[in-house]
């Protein structure tokens, strides 16, 4: 399979920006963003569609990190 | 005469002139004219100059004024002539006037104006010197963090790939160039896009300034599996026109990515058989003898970027030719 090329990739994008600022406003909760999931979903090539999640994932954890603050992991511990 | 401040006012007629003018006397400090006004002991001075207003300005005036050169100070004549008529009045210590070669009432303009000549001309010169010595200084850092690049040997090796429309390309095919180079693949989310527009939108900005040697952008793909000649065309051609894509079988491709330190690692595969390469995400920048001189990664703005290598242009315009 070809890549996307530059239109595509904007097609995806932007559909993955709405789903985000539909997640924002929501709290991250799924349910309410159905719609634009399925959109996401269907823009994107599939390992677009994981790369994305996690990287939201990511870019959540690093914000809790940030505000939050962090407890390091014991030595002992396993991660 | 009165003494309650020092000064005492009396009106007088110039000797030199008909201006009648106000003079003024001050505690053993006598101004006058040129001559004395003949009196008896209560001496009078006037000041043939102006007329003064009051006797705090006549003080001011007194030292201000220009001393023209070869003639002889009033005040010290008076000084002379008083010391000489052993008057009752007592002179102030504070001004010693040495006889003939000091001018009291002209030497601190002068003074002055020397002393900022001087200090302005020192200043200048020591910033001067301060900006001669940065410039070396830099340059000989310059030339330091080139000499540390070499022995860090990256890209010393040549690369045997092929590019977008299909030619064989080596490294010796850029000597003369200025090269910007990206490792990426066509099937990249989001991140080779971007840093493709980032180096499009470098080259565009030093493009418009045409002093400087045109820059070629590189696009090495580490996807070779995938990413075919055919694939590449597709795929450079959404970005900056001289972007050159290049290619190879992946033994081709594993071999430039050694010389250049390129990590990447094909990630798992899913149903369709697609997937992500990790990979470093950087812009390594070549000098036109092929060496590597700079990186940038993805912090670094367009604009950064094209300071840093125009500042590279200069520094190498100016040790190599």
């Amino acid at each position: 399979m070809t890549a996307p090329n530059a239109n595509e990739r904007r097609v995806c994008w932007g559909a993955r920006d709405q789903l985000w600022r539909c997640l924002d406003e929501n709290k991250d909760d799924v349910s309410q963003c159905q719609k634009l999931q399925r959109e996401f979903e269907s823009s994107c090539p599939a390992q677009w569609v994981k790369y994305f999640s996690k990287r939201r994932d990511y870019l959540k954890y690093k914000e809790k990190i940030q505000t939050e603050g962090f407890e390091p992991l014991d030595s002992s511990a396993k991660s | 005469m009165l003494r309650t401040s020092g000064f005492s006012h009396f009106t007088k007629y110039c000797e030199y002139s008909s201006i009648r003018v106000l003079g003024c006397k001050r505690r053993g400090l006598l101004m006058n004219c040129g001559r004395l006004s003949g009196l008896n002991n209560n001496l009078s001075v006037a000041f043939s100059k102006s007329v003064f207003q009051s006797c705090s300005e006549a003080k001011s005036r007194v030292f201000s004024l220009p001393y023209s050169s070869g003639a002889r100070h009033p005040v010290s004549d008076t000084v002379k002539h008083l010391g000489k008529n052993s008057l009752s009045y007592s002179f102030q210590n504070k001004r010693p006037y040495s006889e003939g070669s000091s001018k009291p009432t002209s030497t601190p303009l002068i003074k002055l104006r020397t002393r900022l000549i001087v200090t302005c001309l020192l200043g200048v010169g020591i910033l001067g010197t301060w900006y001669y010595l940065h410039s070396e200084k830099e340059k000989k850092l310059q030339l330091q963090r080139i000499e540390q690049l070499k022995k860090v040997a990256i890209g010393q090796g040549d690369f045997n790939l092929v590019d977008h429309t299909g030619k064989p390309r080596t490294k010796k095919d850029f000597f003369g160039h200025w090269v910007m180079m990206y490792f990426g693949f066509t099937h990249c989310p989001d991140i080779c896009p971007d840093e493709l527009v980032k180096i499009s939108n470098v080259v565009s900005i030093l493009d418009e300034d045409k002093t400087l040697p045109p820059v070629q952008p590189i696009f090495i793909s580490v996807d070779p599996e995938r990413d075919d000649v055919e694939a590449m065309a597709k795929y450079v051609k959404d970005f900056h026109p001289r972007l050159l894509g290049l290619t190879g079988t992946p033994e081709q491709v594993k071999e430039a990515g050694k010389a250049y330190r390129v990590y990447y690692s094909t990630g798992p595969k899913d149903e369709d058989n697609d997937y992500i390469v990790d990979h470093t995400i950087i812009i390594y920048l070549l000098n036109p003898d092929g060496l590597f001189l700079d990186y940038y990664n993805r912090s670094k703005t367009e604009e950064n970027i094209a300071e840093s290598i125009k500042k590279h242009m200069k520094t190498y315009v100016k040790l190599f030719t």
